[in-house]
Parts: structure tokens; C-alpha cells; sequence
């Protein structure tokens, strides 16, 4: 993107992240979190819980699914076929995880900049305000995909480490690479804006937040239920979704600058 | 030629009017004052000739764009000095300034940020974070950030709010060089003396334009000049005599003291003096009293709040 203004407010925007060791530590601990856990679910689950899966009507629902999707996991035991079943969920992992960046790094992104004054001064600058809203979530939503995609590779070595090297290769799809490449940073960038919607709409940082988590979770919901195993994510399905979530973001940007009123940006704060 | 001109300015929030039909024009090169009181919609009508609202009605026309239409292409030719200084403390002024210059176009960003820095003193802090500045400091930075792009048209609002008198004469004495070399200012204060000093006009605003005009056609037009005779026997023959005059217009007597409104003192002084000894007063002085501004804007201001 040759946008001048908008590498403008980039290099500034990472130039503050990068001074702020706090949430540095914040953005990559809390993923690796989660991904750990997610490991540690799925070995548990495969220890212990197996058997009852394996008897669960859901879960052979899914496993046919699984099969008519992927014929290659015929070849594999029921056991083989549940690791791969648990491993694909991967996906619902990942594309949380530039989400729940979002809703605590949004939130601060407008209303700050409100607070501090600088608002003003940087809307008397030549920039138009979707350049503004845009690179305000992709200053977020970047860096999150890199977290994300530093995540995909823990997870995928961790993988190998529990010792289901074998399986690996079952996952490591065409649909994996969409979903890592093409649907997360979608749906990265569709969080990240609104959660400068939120914040652009709130007078402080605590309201932003309240905002923020209102808009964000019907997403994490939407996210939730199409990755949830129920659906298998094939190469189509998944660029399909890719692509209505990239249409849904340039609609979103549309609306952030609607709702981006500049009365209530520019009403004195103290 | 007019370079901000003001057609029926109106904005209302949720119904409440802070500006009304305000109409006016700058001239190139012009330092123009706005003056009103707290609440009176400067920052209001500075922030819809900047472009940075829209207003209900009327409409601007600054550096020949319209504000409402076009903001981005007008924030390219105006520079702005908000109410309040608005920097990210935790970075250098250096790198605030750089950030804030480049969104704007033709020019040598490192080349202008030196020249200004050295201008307000501020060269040997351009490392240090913004946070640590005073709020001196702070204003002189944000006049260095409204300044760099060169602009048409300088917008400034209420420039030495808040400042000590030191740090306030710094930057009056900014402003005043940026005047010298024809600069463009809007500025809007509610310091009679600042305005006074600074502009060639001033609009007296409170929600409306109330008066507009030089310092001194201020003056003039709204408090004729008073003189002001000292007799050593005033009796009321004596007084009557005076009042009969036909140049005297009003008369008031607070003791031996007689403050008379004549209806051109240039004129009639001298026939006024003659006058009053050929009719057996004895004169110990004369003198001329001049309002000043203050006392022009509060009447202005008063007169509105009793009418209103
Ligand atoms: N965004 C806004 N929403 C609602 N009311 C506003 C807004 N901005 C200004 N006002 C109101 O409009 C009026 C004029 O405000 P404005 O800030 O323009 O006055 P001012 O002359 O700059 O005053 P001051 O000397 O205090 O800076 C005030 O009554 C203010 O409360
Ligand atoms: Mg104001």
C-alpha cells in the first residue's frame, strides 16, 4: 500500500508499541497461552476422554464429515481419526487469538488520542479519516497476525512433540494455509476495526472497552460456531469465508467512518 | 482579497446554538483577533473555518476551498493551534513533529523542524519526550507543529491560555514576528490587551458577531471622546450657560468636575474654552478621556446580555 499518510500513522502507532514492554509481553504471552492450552486440552482429551468421544453421535456426525472431506483419514484407525478431528479445531484457536488482541488493544486506539488532545491536531492534518480508521486497526491487526502465525508454528511443532507427528501432515491442508493466510487476517483486520469503532464512539477508556466487548463477541460467537467441528473447513468453504469477511471489512470501514462523528471527537474532555 | 471569509456561520449542538450567523472576512496578511468571553464559540467557529466540523448553516470559504467540502485538501494550506496542545508525551518533540509533518506534502520536513525549533528556543530539547515539557514549552511546540507546513492561513486558539506572563510574551512576540513577515492569523483570545496589541481588526463575539472594526474605529464609534473641564467656580448659571452650547451634547457634573460629550472635540475644544470664560468660569484644566478596550467589550458584551 502506497498510502503515505497511512505508513505515516503506522510507523508511529509501532514505534509507541514498541517502547511498551508491558504489552509486548501481553500480546505474545497471552497466545502462547491459549495455544498451550489448546495442546494440553487435546492431549487430555485424547488420554482420557476418548472412548467416550468416540461413542458420541456428535462426534461421529462429524467424523463422517471429516472422511467425506478428507478420504485419506479413512486410512487411519478411529483413534488416528479422532487426532486429526481434535487437531483440525486448531483453526478456532488461531483465529481467536487476533481477536482477543483486539478487545484489549482497540479499545485504547481512538480513545487515547481523544483524551490526550491529539485527536484534533491529527485532524487538522491532511489525512481522511478512513486512513485514519484503517491504519489504526491494521497497526493492531498486524502485529497480531504475526503473533498468530508464530502461534501456528508452536502449535504445530508442539503437535509433533506430543508425538502425533504422523497426523501433522493430515492437517497441514490446503485449508489450513487459506485459513492461516487468508481468512485469519481477515477476520484480524474486521476485529481490529471494530474495535476502533468502539473506541471511537466512547469518551473513555473504560466505556471503550464495555463497547468494544459488545461488538467483538457476536463475532467471536459467528467464529465460534462456524469453526466449531461441526463444519469441516474445506479449501472452498474456507475462501469463501475469507472472502465475505474481507467484503465485511471494507463495509465495516465504511460504517467506522460514518459513526467516526467528529462533534462528539472533538467536545472538550476536562 | 479576502482570505477566510465567514457567509452566515451557524453550528448547533442538539439544539443549543454556539454560533449564529456569523459573517466576516480576513485579508491576507491581516492579524485578526476574536474576542468573546468564555462559552462564546471561538474554538466552535475556529473549528468550522478549519474544517474540523461542519456547521449547521452557512458556510467558509479559507485559501479559497470550503472547509465543509473539502477539509482535507484545505489542512494542506492552514495550520492550526489548538485549544489545547495535544502531543504523544511519551515520544521526543522531534519525533512528534515528524509524525505530524508527514502527512503533509512539498517541503523539507528536517530542514522547517530545525528552522522553528531554534525559532522558539526549543532546539537543544528536541530529544527529550514531550511529557517533560512545561506548558509553555508545550505551546511553543504546538505553534512550531502549526507552523512547519507553512501555511496560508495560521489558526491559533487562545494562544497564551494558561501560560505564566513570561512564556505568554514569548509567543505574543512569536506571533507578532510572523506578522511582520505577512503571515495570515485568526486568532481567538479573551484578553483584551493581547487582541489589542496583536490585531489589525477584532470581531467582539458572543454567539454573534456583536462588533467588528480596528482597535481604535472600536473605540471611536462606540464611546465618543469625553473632555473633561475643571472649574473653580461652577454655578448653576455657569452650568446651564455650558449646557446650552450647541456643540455640547451631554453634560455631567460630579463636583467641580464637568465631563462633556461634544459632537466633534477636535473642533470644538477651543470654542468650548472660550465660551466657558466668556461666561465668568474660571478653568483649572482640561483634559481628553479615552475608553479603553475593556471598557468597550464588557459594555458590548453587557449591552447583549440586557437585550438578550
Ligand atoms: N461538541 C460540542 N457538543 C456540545 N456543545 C458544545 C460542543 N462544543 C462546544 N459546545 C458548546 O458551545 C458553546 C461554545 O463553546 P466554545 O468552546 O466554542 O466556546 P469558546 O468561546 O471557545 O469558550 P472558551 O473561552 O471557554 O474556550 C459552549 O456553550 C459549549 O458548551
Ligand atoms: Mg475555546
Amino acid at each position: 500500500m502506497g498510502n503515505k499518510r497511512i505508513i505515516n500513522i503506522l510507523k508511529k502507532e509501532w514505534h509507541v508499541q514498541s517502547r511498551d514492554l508491558n504489552s509486548i509481553l501481553f500480546v505474545t504471552l497471552l497466545p502462547l497461552l491459549i495455544i498451550g492450552q489448546a495442546l494440553l486440552i487435546i492431549w487430555l482429551v485424547e488420554r482420557f476422554g476418548g472412548e467416550a468421544i468416540l461413542a458420541n453421535s456428535v462426534f461421529q456426525g462429524a467424523i463422517e464429515n471429516l472422511r467425506d472431506a478428507l478420504p485419506a483419514v479413512s486410512g487411519l484407525g478411529i483413534e488416528g481419526q479422532l487426532q486429526v478431528f481434535l487437531l483440525s479445531q486448531m483453526n478456532v484457536y488461531l483465529l481467536i487469538i487476533p481477536t482477543m488482541i483486539a478487545i484489549s488493544f482497540a479499545t485504547f486506539s481512538i480513545v487515547d488520542e481523544k483524551l490526550s488532545g491529539s485527536l484534533e491536531a491529527l485532524l487538522a492534518t491532511p489525512v481522511r479519516t478512513w486512513e485514519l480508521l484503517l491504519s489504526k486497526a491494521l497497526a493492531g491487526a498486524i502485529p497480531a497476525l504475526l503473533v498468530t502465525w508464530v502461534c501456528a508454528l508452536v502449535l504445530i511443532l508442539g503437535v509433533v512433540g506430543i508425538g502425533w507427528g504422523q497426523t501433522v501432515n493430515m492437517i497441514v491442508t490446503p485449508s489450513l494455509f487459506l485459513s492461516i493466510f487468508l481468512l485469519t487476517p481477515a477476520v484480524a483486520l474486521l476485529s481490529f476495526l471494530l474495535g476502533v469503532i468502539g473506541s471511537s464512539r466512547a469518551k473513555d477508556a473504560r466505556s471503550a472497552q464495555n463497547i468494544v466487548l459488545a461488538i467483538i463477541f457476536p463475532v467471536l460467537a459467528i467464529i465460534g460456531l462456524q469453526v466449531s467441528g461441526l463444519i469441516w473447513l474445506t479449501p472452498l468453504l474456507t475462501l469463501g469465508l475469507a472472502l465475505g469477511v474481507a467484503v465485511l471489512d471494507v463495509f465495516i470501514l465504511r460504517i467506522a467512518v460514518r459513526l467516526f462523528q467528529r462533534e462528539s471527537i472533538v467536545v472538550k474532555w476536562h | 482579497m479576502a482570505i477566510v471569509e465567514a457567509h452566515g456561520l451557524t453550528k448547533a449542538f442538539d439544539g443549543f446554538t454556539a454560533v449564529s450567523g456569523l459573517s466576516l472576512e480576513v485579508a491576507e496578511g491581516e492579524v485578526f483577533g476574536f474576542l468573546g468571553p468564555n462559552g462564546a464559540g471561538k474554538t466552535t467557529t475556529i473549528r468550522m473555518l478549519a474544517g474540523i466540523i461542519a456547521p449547521t448553516s452557512g458556510h467558509a470559504v479559507v485559501a479559497g476551498l470550503r472547509p465543509d467540502l473539502e477539509p482535507e485538501n484545505l489542512h494542506q494550506h492552514i495550520g492550526l493551534l489548538t485549544e489545547n496542545p495535544g502531543f504523544y508525551n511519551r515520544l521526543s518533540a522531534r519525533f512528534n513533529l515528524g509524525f505530524f509533518a508527514g502527512f503533509y506534502s512539498g517541503f523539507d520536513i528536517d530542514h522547517q523542524v530545525e528552522k522553528y525549533l531554534r525559532m522558539m528556543g526549543l532546539w537543544e530539547r528536541r530529544e527529550d519526550k514531550v511529557g517533560t515539557f512545561s506548558k509553555g514549552m508545550k505551546q511553543r511546540l504546538a505553534l512550531v507543529r502549526a507552523l512547519l507546513h507553512q501555511p496560508k492561513v495560521l489558526f491559533l486558539d487562545e494562544p497564551t491560555a494558561g501560560l505564566d506572563p513570561e512564556a505568554a510574551h514569548e509567543v505574543r512576540d512569536m506571533i507578532q514576528e510572523l506578522s511582520v513577515e505577512g503571515q495570515t492569523v485568526f486568532l481567538s483570545t479573551h484578553n483584551l490587551v493581547e487582541a489589542e496589541l496583536l490585531c489589525h481588526r477584532i470581531g467582539v463575539v458572543r454567539t454573534e458577531l456583536l462588533a467588528l472594526d480596528t482597535p481604535e474605529n472600536l473605540r471611536r464609534s462606540l464611546f465618543r471622546r469625553q473632555v473633561v473641564v475643571e472649574l473653580e467656580n461652577p454655578n448653576p448659571t455657569l452650568v446651564s450657560t455650558i449646557a446650552g452650547l450647541p456643540f455640547v451634547q451631554k453634560i455631567e457634573q460630579a463636583g467641580n468636575q464637568f465631563r462633556l460629550e461634544l459632537t466633534d472635540p477636535e473642533v470644538y475644544r477651543p470654542e468650548l474654552v472660550k465660551d466657558i470664560v466668556e461666561a465668568g468660569g474660571r478653568i483649572m484644566s482640561v483634559s481628553e478621556e479615552r475608553h479603553s478596550l475593556e471598557d468597550i467589550y464588557l459594555s458590548l458584551v453587557r449591552e447583549e446580555e440586557n437585550s438578550g
